[in-house]
């Protein structure tokens, strides 16, 4: 009995093991041939039994996409997990993982010509995504920004044409009788009526690590208006953060806007994931967002409309440049990655005209999307902005080296500014000193001496 | 030699090999890349000297802070788990109702993964909206209702708690093991001579339970000088540079290319764990050799 047991037990086993073999193969199969091309001669795509994994920043994927990577895997077969990471920790885990070689199938990333070489290095760790017939389809400021020496890189996914300005309810500035501020003196003017009323004035969101760094760098166009030339400077290491009276007073106005309490009580917890949220309860007034944002006020469902949304420069040093940035979050394919065929189909079919379309339609905080042949919906209050500043300059993060790479260390010395712990002067050093070592790492022949 | 053994030399080879090839020679290869300027931006590495030591030492760098808090949150973390660990072993080793149930509470959060830990407290911690500020303001203590995360003077205390909340269950659960090993005949023998309850955990209790306080305290104090996790999940180093301890800083310096530096205060965290673990090891033995 015993052994017709063993035996039974030996036959099955066998059996299996055959059965598991045969399924491997057929799988391997089916892969390797869809691998080859997603479509065969005939024009049909080939299902692929692939799943690409899409590293992506909590605020950088939006639903829309995940819809859109829904259909493109009924369509192709190949599934995509997107890795959603909670932006205060997005970029230490993405140099991590670049840095250790393990990095997902496509990742995101701020782009930048000077920081996806120094930070990204992107000639070895991004895939040439110039041969992609989409890439003639991206707009060429934005296309610049992402290339290295005429090879595109990256792909954007979110709208440049917006610019970080300061978003308000215009409810409650008609209800107080408040017009735009043009200066820094107006604009703490303007927050006083509104605390006064019992409005917070301005919703900030520290913990997020990255928001309330937009108040210094994004007055970049200022800074040169006031020091001509900085720009250079910094680039050719003539001078340093830390020698220039402007920009250690554009720190010590955001010290004097939280300390004279225009940022509330909870701003060192808020989200910007609640941004939207708060301003559309009343309980705050202004926040620093692109020009998406009256949509996504509009989309929480309360009385305030897009229309109610209106913006202004942030008027830190009495700004009244346009500060204009070309370079946003982009997504780039790793070229260590095992599915490198499969990536580059998705990013195609994102960037297919009516995707495009669907992502300026259904993401509230997309006006328009650097591609061509796609529509705009910016409206009348927007249009408005735009007109009112005949002057435009780019931000400090684009034009100085070494500045973006450092946006989380920069978060970091605002914040021990702002409880107190440090100074103005000390965030300015810092940020030298983070800028040196950069440079020194990236054997930047500026700094050699 | 010992000539009794009961095996002979060569069965430890494999095993020394595999320590040595995984763990020690990467290990000397770290300290040796901590003498050069190997960084993700290029491929050639120079010999710089002790100039990634003369960086985590200097004053203008923020390390020598991680350090004091990497120090400051072993020490309390150690002594308030012992002391509260201490504590709950006595209370739970004495025949109450629903022991078990009171067990399996208090060890619960030592199974719960840390980085779950950590944003469940980040919630219950929120000092809008957390649970612990709501609960204060409903019974009238809203002035306690602190932003027990976000302000930069009482974060790393906040943390320090957590961990400690998590970790003292297994501490505990070592103690009750320890307690439970105890003869009996020793505190009858006390309340025949009519100890009262505190001279009986003074003179009895503490005195035998020594090897396992030894044991809890290597635990907690390499646990405390390797802190990562729970620091990472709750603060990310924040606000400001509050909460940063050294494995936060050698996370950050690698994620930031510049490995070189990132290796040399992994080697200085190296050497400071063995001078540390030498010392106990020290002190342990010189324990066992007077029982």
């Amino acid at each position: 009995m015993k052994r017709i047991i063993l035996f039974a037990l030996a036959v099955i086993m066998t059996l299996s093991s055959v059965a598991c073999t045969s399924e491997t193969k057929a799988t391997t199969t089916a892969a390797t041939g869809a691998s080859a091309s997603g479509t065969t001669t005939s024009g049909e795509v080939t299902k692929q039994d692939i799943t690409i994994t899409y590293m992506v920043s909590q605020d950088q994927l939006q639903d829309a996409e995940i819809a859109l990577g829904e259909k493109f895997t009924e369509e192709t077969g190949i599934k995509v997990d997107y890795q959603v990471i909670p932006s205060d920790q997005y970029v230490n885990l993405l140099s991590t993982k670049i840095n250790a070689g393990e990095c997902a199938d496509i990742f995101s990333s701020q782009g930048g010509q000077f920081d996806i070489v120094s930070q990204l290095n992107v000639e070895k760790n991004a895939v040439d995504l110039s041969g992609e017939a989409w890439a003639s389809t991206v707009d060429p400021l934005a296309a610049a920004e992402l290339s290295v020496n005429g090879k595109l890189f990256g792909q954007p996914i979110q709208d440049v044409s917006s610019v970080w300005a300061i978003a308000y309810n215009t409810k409650i500035f008609a209800a107080n009788n408040l017009t735009i501020p043009t200066t820094f003196d107006e604009f703490k003017a303007v927050c006083e009526t509104i605390k006064t009323s019992g409005v917070t004035p301005v919703y900030e969101c520290v913990s997020d690590g990255w928001h309330h760094v937009l108040w210094f760098p994004e007055m970049g166009a200022a800074y040169e208006a006031a020091e001509p030339g900085l720009v250079d400077k910094l680039n050719n290491n003539t001078t340093t953060f830390s020698a220039s009276p402007v920009m250690k007073q554009s720190l010590d106005q955001i010290k004097e806007m939280v300390d004279s309490g225009y940022w509330g009580d909870n701003y060192m917890s808020n989200a910007y994931a609640d941004a939207a949220k708060n301003i559309a309860s009343g309980e705050y007034a202004m926040v620093v967002a692109n020009q998406g944002f009256g949509a996504e006020v509009e989309a929480i469902g309360g009385d305030l409309k897009a229309a109610d949304i209106g913006y202004f420069v942030i008027p830190l040093v009495d700004n009244q440049i346009l500060n204009v940035n070309p370079v946003g979050p982009s997504r780039f394919i790793y070229s260590g990655g095992k599915n490198i065929d499969a990536a580059k189909l998705y990013l195609a079919y994102i960037a297919k005209t009516e995707n495009v379309q669907y992502l300026i339609d259904n993401v509230s905080k997309n006006n328009v999307l650097p591609f061509s042949g796609v529509q705009d919906k910016y409206s009348e209050i927007i249009k408005t902005f735009y007109s009112t500043y005949t002057t435009h300059g780019t931000v400090l993060q684009t034009t100085v080296k070494y500045v973006n790479p450092q946006w989380m260390e920069i978060g970091k010395e605002l914040t021990a500014m702002i409880l107190g712990d440090t100074s103005s002067e000390d965030v300015l050093k810092n940020i030298d000193k983070n800028r040196a070592d950069q440079a020194a790492a990236a054997k930047d022949t500026a700094w050699d001496s | 030699m010992n000539e009794k053994r009961a095996y002979p030399l060569y069965f430890v080879y494999g095993a020394l090999v595999l320590y040595v090839a995984l763990c020690v020679i990467p290990g000397l290869i770290g300290v040796g890349y901590s003498f050069t300027d190997w960084s993700s931006y290029s491929d050639e590495i120079k010999f710089v000297g002790l100039k990634n030591f003369k960086t985590v030492f200097s004053a203008d760098e923020n390390y020598l802070k991680y350090l004091n808090n990497t120090l400051l949150f072993t020490v309390v973390t150690t002594i308030c788990k012992s002391i509260i660990g201490l504590a709950l072993a006595v209370l739970l080793t004495k025949k109450i109702r629903g022991l078990n149930i009171h067990r399996a509470i208090m060890y619960m959060p030592a199974v719960i993964s840390t980085l779950i830990v950590g944003m469940i407290f980040k919630s219950i911690l929120n000092p809008q909206s957390g649970l612990l500020n709501e609960f204060l303001r409903s019974i009238g203590l809203g002035s306690l209702a602190l932003k027990w995360l976000a302000d930069s003077k009482i974060a790393f205390w906040s943390v320090m708690a957590v961990d400690i909340w998590k970790g003292v269950g297994y501490i505990m659960t070592i103690f009750i093991a320890g307690i439970m090993a105890i003869s009996p005949a020793y505190y009858e023998a006390a309340e025949i001579d009519g100890a009262s309850g505190w001279q009986k955990f003074r003179s009895i209790t503490l005195p035998l339970l020594m090897p396992a306080i030894s044991v809890t305290t290597v635990l907690n104090v390499l646990y405390g000088l390797k802190v990562f996790d729970i620091i990472y999940s709750l603060t990310n180093g924040g606000p400001g540079y509050a909460t940063e301890v050294l494995y936060t800083g050698v996370y950050k310096e690698f994620s930031k290319g510049r490995y070189a530096v990132g290796t040399t205060l992994s080697s200085v965290m190296f050497i400071f764990m063995l001078i540390v673990g030498y010392f106990m090891i020290k002190v342990m033995t010189k324990e066992e050799v007077e029982e």
